[in-house]
């Protein structure tokens, strides 16, 4: 037998492995009793079952092995109720029965165990889940007794001496506890059921599922429920305020634009800092059913778009177009924020940003079940600004010529007073262009159906998904996703062998106009039609210039991408002995975008136009082998699981682009064939990494945890003798609230956990083959007498490796009230040091920066709390909030040579790595109408010296952009038929504000450009105390002077802190009769709203993506839908 | 329970090895030593074929830091609106209209690729060189060449350099370490190296252009540039005397037709790169040559347009116009048109960087200072007969010296930053630019250096003036 078992296992391990699948089954209790009415001679038991399951509606779960040498019953059934007539039916037959929900589960009583007899006290029992499998390392306890035992790996216990009275509790991870009184006449078949306690709630972990009880990491969890009730269509959008630790930021109301994710504050420090580099932003590893998501969550885009918009103060807000958007919400089964070295460390080199684990959807067994969900509507901006009308706007330019004494003249000689907008335009011509740009109410659809169900050893799940979200922007643009999305899943007749496979298809079409178009809001209001009545362009309007001005002519320039995504998984996991599974994780992902972007003559100064199109094509692929071995067994009263394993990946982007040029004709701008010169290059990346890797758990007695992880890994990124390194954690639990010590003490706690971890993770979030000095033909150029021009692209540094992150976490976990009150607190401290940037070097070097690891550390260090609360459960009303705030603190705590360090401009030792130097702000100067600023030594000048104090100048640390706390708070309340969710999301920081962009970006009155409204409140005489100075209209004044200085200045920063109204979900679920008339099992009515409200003192543009107040506004989206299970 | 985990050994050994396998494996990270679209240094100086993508590389006008930097026109443009040629009619492009009206700051947006595109340009030249010397795989004869050619185009980069921003710090190697840390040195440093170089390929090249055109430098080019920088050292007879040397070569003479001094092929060219960015059109036409219908976005100054004398046929055709109604009335508009070609994929123009024109005025300039008006007058009228003026009527030495000057105005405006180099190199600049527009203070002669580059090395230090 264990012969036969080894060489399974070679043979397995060939073909690749297996995972021991804790597969969930939830099924929802049904309450109308059932009897039956049958009568049978020596009927098979099948035709048996299907006679009851055509009477009662319920459906019978067995192995056919199971039925194999049972004898034909006679039975004779009147009215029987259902639990009595499964007893009829199976007396004396060694099979069990037990009902979950409306199924039934029949298994078969192990022969060896049914025939044994044993002495009167002497008791034996078998723990099952709901599908058979047995459950190793249950704990049984008598009651009221400290005595007790645990199921082996076939789920079998036994006691030898039982008091008469004896009850016994049975308890497993994520299942109810059972109370049983032994009967030593039978070999009891205990089947526990899935808990739907919070605390007992399957959580997905990194390679596995852990619950809230027994988790010594920090792992939130999101699930598909809280997904469903967000109108997003991006799932990353759901998230925001979900989790503590997790940070997300839209880039923009684009449909289709990218999201970022930041996991308890930013590790590294800035790259290659040049004029406009902004500080980077950490993105964790995203995680899709085992295999990392190939585009990560990077741009998928090469095309200029309306969602390359790119800039949020000075940090990175890289926009683009999200590789997301291909992955359905609607296919979510949950989502994972691994934070902590505990859940992260056996990612390696891969895990010290956090790592985000998503799990699709799997099929359940029971009945085939269709869901279908559509919904539709509309989108608005969520804070459109207030611009100035064509009045206020000639008053405020006009004003700004005569503070420098000018008078505007329509000579374009007279350099400086040349005012087109004033002299030659329509003086009374009021276009609205916030309203012409982004005024329009946009749809939304979605329409998801899925169908799944399947017998004990095979489910299935088969999912479709379409959503269209048109642009809030004249046009016809849209962005259009069709999914697809399925899942099987077998178990082989003798439990032994699992397969699992899983395949998600995406087609995404974003369909956008060029880059440059949403910034027109600030057209001058009085501009001139831009548009001759036939819809032809105008391009000078009395000899000036319009193409500064000719908004419509981006809208002719297309920049359409599509996206098509697949994920593949495949996992096997083969038992080779009770307890011991050996198995492999197969994934395959490709992620690939091709881009048409256009410029024809239509949408060009007809002078001389360059009429072009683009066809680029960026595609990301992983492929990911993970053999892994499982092994439970019992040591003692506790349980050991030990997981070893290994990774292969390889990762490779290849893009390309090709820019035809000289079309004779528009229409042939969709084909490459027409262009009379193209040009072309590509891009080939390529990443392997391998690792082994392995996690210990023991748990004892349910109340102590050890948990040990580590990995050794090697990553193609580094140069030669730099490649592999080890990560490890120590995880510790003790549930205290187990000892009985606690329980007579506190009766009100009814869990009270304390946890820690410390351990390591690393960072290799690099490019390849930056180690050599390497040189590569010139993009689109040209050859120069016949020979393609090379040049360098890299600097010779071969000697950086991963960045290390080590990681402490401590948690408090109680529950009070019979766990109706869940509370955590953490603390946590992660400390990042020799990060991998690109260091950056002053232009004479060459190069921008040269890759290496930066000899400081940074600390995030925080607390989070999250509490989830049952508040009222009756039969009628149940309310339900949920809570969490998490507050990070950043800090550079070691940087030798800071001063002498190309850094020495940008960071200081103590503060937050998001410091900003610049100058401290001392006002408005109501006399002169000039902003006034502090020098070093406190003087007050209008034109401070730049630098820090070492080089002579007067930078001081101003302001630091670090998130002061975040957090969200949910509420459910269901009342009979009805659901109300109302979730708020909150965050407090200091921001760039508005003035900051019209001092920065747009310059008062220089530019022929509007303001919003709040601008007109600038400075007109001795006296007045305004939040903008005085107007100017020359650039030799000390007012462009003291102007040009705001940016860098304390006063270009406020307070932004908000509160959202993030979610609004109202449904009304069909009442019984009405189901049945329709022959519906289910069926729900819905609204969900998102950015409904918002609350903040942030001024002009919108908290989430402040500072610049022309850029596209993020969405409001109402949504309408009816959901149906059939 | 220990017994369970013994039981199980073979599977734990099994385990194990896989574990061993799957890990330690560093055939499993194993990736071509170098992408498909990239080689290695050593790679690129392998042989000579290679060693000419990179050479190619440095005459390439395509990308920033390639070819010669300033392929936005942005050289033209800043120093046009400094001195007294050109002028926006964007009043709200603050990057422009900073230099128009001295109140640069370091945070000026076309400053950034001033400072930076050249040092840029400068990395592989210093590879190239560094990787040529004591190269076994090429010939001596190759390599003396290319050290040459490679050194005029160094000695380029910063002669634009200290002209722009004065003392710079001087880079001749690729040693990052080393470069990005190295503070200002003073001008006379700068133009130590420089002539230093031009000196150096002086000996290394010959008469022959090294290949077809007037891409790659030979001995003319470098004694041409030598001129060049001997004449703002004020070293007149050294000047006298590389310039005579290319007059009198043979190989160049003055183009008839004004309308073909900037084609490519132009008898004129001693140095030219071709225009080859996607539309091989000259960034110069882009930006100068207006939309129909539309008031050109720089306009000729007054002070240039009253510059040019009667009949002047420069002003013919190299300044273009184009009359407009703007809404009281017809006007005419003046702007700069020496590179009016804008036909995409098929532009005949090339960017002259020095021709036989600049070589008679520089012959011409020196001269005078030596008091040679003969050869000064020589020079300076074959210029004006060729624009269709009659000779000079100059007699004096300052006479002399005020009409070559003049003459550079007219006949240079708008090309390599000449007009604002001579203000500034002549003394005049302050003279003749407060004249002609407000504004101007002593520390405009120098552009700020980048503030980013001061953060990021505080080595160096500002110019005057600036904060």
């Amino acid at each position: 037998m264990r012969i036969q078992g080894f060489t399974k296992t070679l043979l397995v391990m060939k073909l690749t492995g297996i995972i021991l699948i804790a597969t969930m089954l939830q099924v929802s209790a049904s309450g109308t009793a059932q009897t039956v009415t049958y009568a049978a001679q020596a009927t098979p038991l099948t035709k048996v079952f299907a006679a009851i399951e055509q009477q009662t509606g319920y459906v019978f779960f067995y192995n056919s092995r199971d039925l194999q040498g049972i004898t034909p019953v006679t039975v004779e059934l009147k009215a029987t109720p259902l639990r009595d007539a499964l007893q009829n039916v199976l007396a004396g037959q060694p099979l069990a029965f037990d009902i979950q929900g409306n199924t039934i589960v029949i298994t078969r009583i192990e022969k060896e165990m049914s025939q044994e007899k044993d002495t009167i006290r002497a008791f034996r029992g078998h723990v099952h889940d709901s599908l058979g499998h047995p459950l190793a390392g249950a704990s049984v306890t008598i009651k009221g007794t400290r005595k007790g035992t645990n199921t082996n790996a076939r789920g079998e216990f036994a006691f030898k001496n039982l008091p008469d009275d004896a009850v016994l509790i049975i308890s497993y991870t994520g299942y109810s506890n059972k109370e049983i009184r032994p009967d030593p006449n039978f070999i009891m078949y205990i089947v526990l059921q899935r808990s739907e306690e919070v605390l007992d709630a399957t959580v997905i972990q990194a390679y596995g599922t852990t619950s809230r009880r027994f988790n010594v990491g920090s792992i939130a969890t999101v699930d598909a429920e809280t997904i469903a009730k967000q109108p997003v269509t991006n799932v990353l959008l759901a998230l925001q305020g979900q989790a503590p630790g997790l940070a997300i930021n839209a880039t923009s109301g684009v449909p289709g634009s990218r999201v970022q994710l930041q996991i308890r504050g930013q590790n590294t420090l800035l790259s290659n800092p040049g004029f406009a580099q902004f500080r980077p932003y950490d993105q964790p590893l995203f995680i899709i059913d085992g295999v990392p998501f190939a585009p990560q969550n990077k741009n998928i885009s090469q095309l200029s778009s309306l969602a390359s918009s790119s800039f949020s103060g000075d940090i990175n807000q890289a926009g683009g177009i999200s590789p997301f958007n291909n992955i359905n919400p609607g296919d979510i089964e949950s989502i994972s924020i691994l934070k902590d070295a505990d859940a992260t460390s056996i990612y390696g080199t891969q895990g010290s940003n956090g790592v985000i684990l998503i799990t699709t959807k799997k099929g359940k067994p029971g009945k085939t079940n269709f869901n279908l969900a559509v919904n539709t509507g509309f989108n608005t901006s969520t804070r459109t600004i207030k611009l100035m009308n064509t009045p206020q706007y000639l008053q405020m330019r006009k004003d700004a010529f005569a503070a420098d004494g000018v008078t505007p003249s329509n000579d374009p000689f007279d350099f400086f007073a040349y005012a087109p907008d004033l002299l030659v335009f329509d003086q009374n011509k009021y276009t609205d262009w916030q309203k012409v740009i982004f005024g329009k109410t946009s749809n939304n659809t979605d329409v998801h159906a899925s169908l799944s169900g399947g017998t004990l050893n095979n489910t299935f799940l088969i999912s479709t998904g379409y959503t269209r979200s048109d642009f809030n922007y004249p046009g016809n643009f849209a962005d259009q996703r069709f999914t697809l999305h399925a899942a099987i899943h077998h178990t082989s007749a003798d439990n032994h062998l699992t397969v699992d496979f899983g395949t998600d298809y995406g087609y995404e079409q974003n369909n956008s106009s060029a880059f440059g178009g949403a910034r027109n809001v600030l057209l001058p209001p009085n501009t001139p039609d831009l548009r001759d009545p036939a819809g032809n362009l105008l391009w000078n309007y009395k000899g000036a210039d319009l193409s500064g001005y000719q908004f419509y002519g981006y809208l002719k320039q297309s920049a359409i991408l599509q996206n098509y995504n697949l994920n593949n998984t495949l996992r096997i996991t083969y038992k080779i002995l009770p307890g011991l599974s050996i198995g492999a994780n197969l994934g395959y992902s490709r992620n690939t975008t091709s881009e048409h972007g256009t410029n024809p003559a239509a949408a060009q100064n007809p002078s001389y136009p360059y009429v072009t199109a683009d066809f680029n094509t960026n595609a990301f692929q992983t492929i990911n082998v993970e053999p892994q071995i499982d092994y439970v067994t019992n040591i003692g009263k506790g349980v050991l699981s030990a997981l070893v394993g290994g990774t292969y990946k390889k990762n490779t982007n290849n893009s390309n682009t090709t820019t035809g040029t000289g079309y004779a004709n528009d229409n042939f701008l969709g084909s490459i064939n027409g262009a009379s010169s193209i040009s072309s290059y590509d891009n080939l990346d390529i990443y392997k990494y391998s690792a082994g890797f392995g996690r210990l758990k023991y748990v004892y007695d349910q109340k102590y945890i050890v948990s040990l992880t580590g990995r050794r890994d090697g990553s193609s990124y580094f140069g030669p003798g730099h490649q592999f390194g080890n990560f490890g954690s120590v995880g510790l639990g003790w549930i205290f609230s187990e000892e009985k010590a606690f329980q007579s003490a506190i009766r009100f706690i009814s869990f009270a956990k304390l946890s820690g971890n410390y351990g390591t993770t690393g960072s290799d979030g690099i490019a390849s083959y930056k180690y050599q000095d390497f040189w590569q033909p010139v993009n689109n150029a040209a050859p120069v007498q016949g020979i393609h021009p090379n040049s360098p692209v890299n600097l010779y540094n071969p000697d950086y490796s991963w960045a290390l992150k080590k990681s402490l976490n401590l948690a408090l976990d109680l529950g009070f009230f019979h766990d109706r009150l869940l509370v955590n607190a953490t603390f946590y401290r992660g400390r990042e040091s020799s990060q991998l940037a690109g260091y950056p070097l002053a232009a004479q070097a060459g190069f921008p920066g040269v890759l290496e690891n930066i000899n400081s550390t940074v600390q995030n260090q925080g607390w989070e709390f999250s509490l989830t609360s049952n508040n009222i459960k009756t039969k009628s009303i149940t309310w339900t909030t949920n809570f969490n705030i998490s507050i990070n603190r950043n800090k550079l705590i070691s940087f030798p040579n800071l001063e002498s360090s190309s850094y020495n401009s940008f960071y200081v030792v103590g503060k937050p790595t998001s410091v900003v130097l610049g100058y401290k702000f001392k006002g408005l100067n109501p006399a002169t109408g000039l902003f006034e600023y502090y020098t070093g030594d406190g003087h007050v000048t209008t034109n401070p010296r730049s630098g820090i104090a070492t080089a002579g100048g007067d930078y001081v640390p101003i302001a630091d952009r670090e998130v002061q706390f975040m957090g969200g708070f949910g509420n459910t309340l269901t009342y009979k038929h009805f659901s109300l969710y109302a979730f708020f999301q909150f965050s407090k920081q200091t921001a760039p504000n508005w003035l900051s962009t019209v001092y920065s970006s747009y310059i008062p009155v220089l530019r022929a450009r509007n303001l919003p409204v709040a601008a007109a409140n600038y400075w007109k005489q001795p006296g007045d105390q305004t939040p903008l100075q005085k107007l100017t209209s020359s650039y030799f004044s000390d007012t462009y002077t003291s102007a040009g200085n705001f940016g860098s200045s304390s006063g270009a920063f406020s307070d932004d802190t908000y509160m959202r109204l993030k979610t609004l979900s109202i449904s009304y679920t069909l009442p019984d009769a009405m189901l049945r008339k329709l022959h519906i099992q289910d069926g729900r009515i819905y609204v969900n709203a998102q950015n409904l409200l918002t609350f903040t003192n942030y001024k002009v543009a919108d908290p989430e993506t402040f500072n610049d107040f022309a850029a596209f506004p993020l969405q409001r989206t109402v949504a309408f839908g009816l959901s149906f299970n059939f | 329970m220990k017994i369970i985990f013994f039981k199980n050994y073979k599977i734990m050994a099994a385990l194990l090895l896989m574990a061993g396998l799957t890990s330690a494996c560093k055939q499993l990270i194993e990736v071509p030593a170098n992408p498909p679209t990239q080689i290695a240094g050593s790679q690129q100086f392998s042989d000579s074929a290679t060693i000419m993508t990179a050479v190619a590389g440095i005459y390439s006008y395509t990308s920033p830091g390639l070819g010669f930097t300033y392929n936005d026109a942005n050289l033209t443009l800043c120093t046009g609106l400094s001195s007294d040629e050109i002028a926006s009619t964007n009043a709200g492009n603050a990057a422009d209209q900073e230099f128009y009206t001295y109140s640069l700051t370091a945070l000026n947006t076309n400053i950034i690729p001033l400072w930076e595109h050249p040092y840029t340009g400068i990395y592989p030249v210093n590879a190239i060189l560094t990787g040529i010397t004591g190269n076994k795989a090429i010939p001596d004869a190759f390599r003396t060449q290319l050290t040459g050619e490679l050194k005029v185009v160094r000695a380029f980069y910063y002669f634009n350099l200290v002209n722009l921003f004065g003392g710079v710090p001087v880079v001749t190697s690729t040693d990052y370490k080393t470069s990005s840390r190295l503070p200002r040195t003073s001008v006379d440093s700068v133009y130590g190296r420089i002539i230093t170089d031009l000196t150096d390929a002086q000996k290394a090249l010959t008469a022959n252009y090294p290949s077809s055109g007037r891409i790659r430098p030979n001995l003319y080019t470098a004694l041409a540039l030598l001129a060049k920088v001997q004449l703002y050292r004020q070293n007149w007879q050294a000047a006298y005397d590389a310039a005579g040397v290319v007059i009198n070569s043979g190989m160049y003479s003055l183009e008839t037709d004004l309308n073909n001094v900037f084609v490519d092929g132009s008898n004129e060219a001693i140095w030219q790169i071709p225009a080859t960015g996607n539309y091989s059109v000259t960034q110069e036409a882009l930006k100068f040559v207006p939309y129909s219908g539309s008031i050109p976005g720089y306009l000729l100054t007054t002070a240039l347009m009253n510059a040019f004398e009667a009949n002047d046929q420069r002003f013919q055709k190299w300044v273009g116009n184009t009359t407009v109604d703007n809404g009281s009335g017809n006007q005419t508009y003046y702007f700069p048109y020496k590179y009016k070609d804008l036909t995409p994929s098929g532009a005949t123009e090339d960017y002259m960087i020095l021709r036989l024109g600049e070589l008679y005025l520089i012959r011409a300039e020196a001269a005078a200072h030596l008091g040679n008006l003969t050869v000064a007058l020589a020079d300076l009228d074959l210029i004006r007969s060729r624009a269709g003026l009659t000779a000079s009527t100059a007699v004096t030495v300052d006479e002399v010296m005020t009409a070559v000057i003049h003459e550079r105005q007219t006949e240079l405006f708008t090309e390599w930053g000449n007009r604002w180099y001579d203000l500034k190199r002549t003394g005049t600049a302050g003279t003749v630019l407060s004249a002609e527009k407000s504004g101007w203070q002593p520390r405009d002669t120098l552009y700020p250096l980048p503030r980013a580059q001061l953060q990021i090395n505080n080595l160096l230090q500002q110019n005057p003036g600036y904060n």
